[in-house]
């Protein structure tokens, strides 16, 4: 156990005052007069050399004593003094407090959830919060969300810490400590608390900066949940997919062995109506797969909804909403001078292709264009073919001349089982002097196949519109003869058919809404679970993004045409599964969960207070009390 | 008690009554060479037949028993016992100290009980009251008799309490003006800061047997108090600051317990008395239960 220390030593020159108050007492000291017969006797008891011992002074003046004990318990009070446990008396300590959806876990029928747990502890940290100390709480989830600036005032500390609620999100750690590592810059940090579950992702892609002070709550109980929910488009409708999984039940628990199978009912609901109702037996630790069909010519909602027979510590993971689109044939848009093009889509099943005989529509998936200005509908893929855009004009050009790839991104979508290889092009891109590859980065483009003299084809995500950009022109060169041409364009139509939700659908993550296309510039309401209400509005394009949606449940986006209604469900096999990281590995560092509890500086003022107070009654009672026998 | 039909506010008629019939008992006989009812030890004159002895010339003639001469044919002489005069004096403490409690009233009410013993035995009293150091003592000046009782009543009735006379300079004072021998009544607290062996001498070579009564008020016999106190001599007017007095209570028993041995020893050693009364107790008590159980009076 270490010294105590003192936060305010500056207090200690009111020791000062004990000379005074010495003086003071003995000028002022006032004892009750009382006449006697004779001081003979007591003169003689008083000269009794028992009577001078030490200990018969140390009595004579007890007032004095308690003055002065008193006045040293004031003023050790006033200095602040605290026992020092270690790394936690930083001066500026944040404390990052996961708040994902697993911290909602519970740890026994009618128990308390981790959250719970995490504020205790965040409380008895606030509650032994030095004078000069600064806390600053912080959730983590997702997102990283500042909650209270550096601050010692305990009221403020407890009223954000009541108002964190668990978000039904997955965690992510990063932000937080990217959070924490700018308020350093500004702040001297040396340790950061961070309080969880463990259910964190274990590797994390952050040089720490300060010392992490990883505080793991228990675990949760058993629980099962929906960790997968989606469907692909058969001949007759979709086939839905759905995945439920159990965790391991506790050692010694009254469930049984932690393998122990949990029965759990489920029902599959189709705009509300239920299609399927049986149940399904989960192992503990295992996951069970289940298949339904779907037949449907419209637009459908799906909802699952899972029921265990036993204790299921999250109930958030219970429910899984899915919104399947209408099927149709993907829609492409590809001018008539690009023959070989429109020859290769004229293979491809379910591809209606424009312009053709019937009128071309507003927008499309797929759109081929081959110069710089937009010529027919919108549409959120986009092939350029055989020219530079404006916006990489300063950066390449083309010449004419040979050229060839040397290397492209096998793995992309779009270059998937395309053999490049030995292809003669006619037109050479030429880098302007100094460009490199990281310019090309810098303007928001992925290079996917390059020549030796520059970049060939280029991929660009940008405001939901993907935009591939082949600098040559396929009709110049060899692809076009190659089996590898065909298959590039159904590539091409599959990742349209993919953006457009045709072949597959699956079911939205809570965190934030998918971007949704709407009229633009238009102001909508966004109505969520738990009866939030939030309003956004949709940017020039007609696109909506950055929706938070941070609960499970269903939400309905008003306000622009036909309501949108999407459900947003957990979706996180690492959350459901209540997987607990013992130990973060960062890049250079490991850090393992402390296995103490958090222990901090632990002020003594208040001991100090109540010391003085009872010696002040002490002394109120024998400075005020009558001797006996003494007359009035 | 009725003052107007009581014959000194000071006893009471029943106990006037029964102190009238009693008596000092000395345990010395000094007496003077006067004729009293006291009986001296040496042969006297008086009526009460002691002894025979040889008939020696020059004896007179009148005191041969002539009855033994006839039938011995032998003179002797009879002899009487001697009664002389024994002065009580009593030297009462009249200082503020006394004032406490009953202290005073107490010495007072004592010294008239010795008093009338005194002078229903025909002895020759005398009072002395010390209240102001270097002035005289107030004098009762010598009395006998019963007809000296109302004097020596309305003497001690009248007697004031206040001053500082230490009662070691008391006794000295006391006798440069007392001639007699006999016995002294010493009534006070003996709550001096001076020594005691020289009046006890002094006492004893004018032939005076000393009847040491300290009376002590409860407030010295019996100390409650606690706390820090500043304690004011009642005489002086001196200043003693005492701390956790409480916790001194034990040691100013032994203190007092040891006063009160050494003044009990300073009168043995002169063929005198002591004895420590309690001032709240009933006048009865100490001289008809207490005194005479300790063979004072009888």
């Amino acid at each position: 156990m270490s010294l105590p220390g003192f936060s305010a030593l500056i207090n200690a020159w009111w020791f000062l005052l004990l000379v005074p108050l010495i003086i003071f007492y003995f000028l002022k000291l006032q004892r009750p007069r009382m006449e006697i017969p004779s001081l003979a006797l007591w003169r003689q008891v008083i000269n009794d050399q028992r009577v001078n011992s030490p200990f018969q002074k140390f009595k004579r003046n007890l007032l004095l004593l308690l003055q002065v004990l008193l006045l040293c318990v004031l003023i050790l009070g006033a200095m602040q003094p605290y026992l020092s446990r270690g790394t936690e008396q930083a001066q500026y300590l944040p404390v990052l407090i996961d708040n994902s959806a697993s911290m909602a876990a519970l740890d026994g029928p009618g128990g308390k959830s981790r959250l719970d747990e995490a504020k205790e502890k965040v409380s008895k940290l606030i509650d032994d919060l030095l004078a000069d100390h600064r806390l600053c709480l912080i959730s983590i989830n997702s997102t990283a969300r500042k909650l209270t600036d550096f601050t010692d005032n305990k009221r403020l500390l407890k009223e954000a810490l009541s108002r964190l609620e668990v978000s039904q999100v997955p965690s992510r750690l990063e932000d937080g400590l990217r959070l924490a590592q700018a308020m350093s810059r500004v702040q001297q940090i040396d340790t950061v608390v961070l309080i969880s579950d463990g259910n964190v992702p274990q590797e994390i892609d952050f040089e720490l900066p300060f010392k992490l002070n990883f505080q793991k709550l228990t675990s949760g109980g058993a629980n099962v949940g929906i960790v997968d929910f989606n469907a692909r488009r058969s001949r007759t409708g979709w086939d839905v997919f759905a995945r439920i999984e159990g965790t391991k039940k506790a050692e010694g628990s009254s469930g049984g062995p932690p393998t122990a199978k949990t029965m759990c009912e489920y029902e599959l609901l189709q705009n509300g109506n239920s299609i399927k109702q049986e149940s399904v037996s989960i192992e503990g630790g295992k996951a069970e797969r289940l298949v339904f069909k779907v037949s449907t010519t419209i637009a459908t909602s799906l909802e699952l909804r899972i029921k265990p027979d036993s204790f299921d510590s999250l109930p958030a993971d219970n429910v899984a909403y899915l919104e399947l689109p209408a099927p149709r044939p993907l829609t492409v848009y590809c001018p008539r001078q690009m023959e070989t093009y429109r020859n290769a889509l004229a293979n491809i099943p379910d591809v209606n292709l424009y312009p053709g005989t019937d009128n071309e529509p507003k927008t499309v998936d797929l759109k081929f264009a081959e110069g710089p200005i937009s010529l027919g509908p919108q549409s959120s893929v986009v092939m350029n073919v055989g020219f530079v855009p404006e916006d990489l004009s300063s950066l390449v050009e083309l010449v004419a001349g040979e050229s060839e790839i040397i290397d492209w991104r096998r793995t992309s979508p779009l270059l998937q089982h395309v053999q490049l290889l030995d292809i003669q092009i006619a037109d050479d891109p030429k880098l302007a002097k100094g460009v490199a590859e990281r310019d090309f980065e810098l303007a928001g483009y992925e290079i996917l196949a390059q020549s030796r003299s520059g970049p060939l084809i280029l991929e660009r995500d940008l405001s939901g519109r993907l935009d591939y950009q082949l600098l040559f022109h396929t009709d110049r060169s060899s692809l076009v003869y190659r089996v590898g041409f065909p298959i590039l364009v159904q590539n091409l139509t599959q990742i349209a058919a993919q953006r457009a939700h045709l072949l597959d659908a699956k079911a939205q993550a809570t965190g934030v809404l998918p971007i949704q296309k709407i009229t633009p510039d238009t102001e909508v309401q966004i109505s969520g679970p738990n009866g939030q209400r939030e309003a956004a509005t949709s940017d020039s394009n007609g696109l909506l993004s950055g929706v938070g949606a941070q609960s499970v449940g269903g939400y309905e986006i008003t306000g622009s045409g036909d309501p949108i209604k999407i459900g947003v469900s957990l979706i996180s096999s690492s959350e459901t599964g209540l997987r607990v990281a013992e130990t973060l590995t960062f890049p250079e560092v490991s850090i393992s969960a402390a296995t103490t509890a958090l222990k901090t500086d632990q002020p003594l003022w208040h001991w100090f207070a109540v010391a003085g107070l009872v010696l002040l009654l002490v002394e109120w009672w024998y400075f005020q009390k009558r001797p006996f026998g003494a007359p009035g | 008690m009725d003052s107007t039909k009581q014959f000194s506010s000071l006893l009471e008629n029943s106990t006037l009554s029964r102190v009238e019939r009693m008596r000092l008992l000395p345990m010395r006989r000094m007496t003077n060479r006067s004729r009293g009812e006291h009986l001296a030890g040496k042969g006297g004159t008086s009526t009460e037949f002691n002894d025979y002895r040889d008939y020696s010339a020059g004896d007179d003639m009148r005191y041969v028993d002539w009855n033994i001469f006839s039938r011995l044919n032998r003179p002797y002489v009879k002899q009487y016992r001697h009664e002389e005069e024994m002065h009580v004096m009593i030297l009462i403490d009249a200082s503020a100290s006394m004032r406490f409690g009953d202290k005073f009233e107490k010495a007072r009410q004592l010294a008239a009980c010795f008093a009338v013993m005194g002078l229903m035995n025909m002895e020759k009293v005398s009072l002395f009251a010390c209240q102001h150091a270097g002035q005289t003592p107030q004098i009762l000046s010598p009395c006998t008799g019963r007809m000296s009782i109302k004097r020596v009543l309305s003497f001690l009735e009248n007697l004031p309490a206040g001053g500082d006379f230490p009662i070691d300079m008391a006794v000295e004072a006391v006798l440069k003006q007392h001639r007699g021998r006999g016995v002294c009544v010493l009534l006070s607290d003996f709550l001096t800061f001076g020594a005691m062996e020289r009046p006890m001498n002094q006492l004893f070579s004018a032939g005076l047997e000393v009847f040491g009564i300290q009376i002590l008020c409860g407030l010295e016999l019996n100390p409650e108090l606690t706390g820090d106190l500043r304690f004011v001599d009642s005489e002086t007017g001196m200043t003693l600051d005492v701390s956790s007095v409480g916790d001194l209570i034990g040691f100013y028993h032994e203190h007092l317990a040891g006063l009160q041995e050494h003044l009990a020893g300073l009168c043995r050693q002169r063929s005198g008395r002591f004895v420590c009364l309690d001032s709240g107790l009933p006048l009865e008590t100490l001289v008809f239960d207490t005194l005479k159980r300790k063979g004072w009076v009888q």
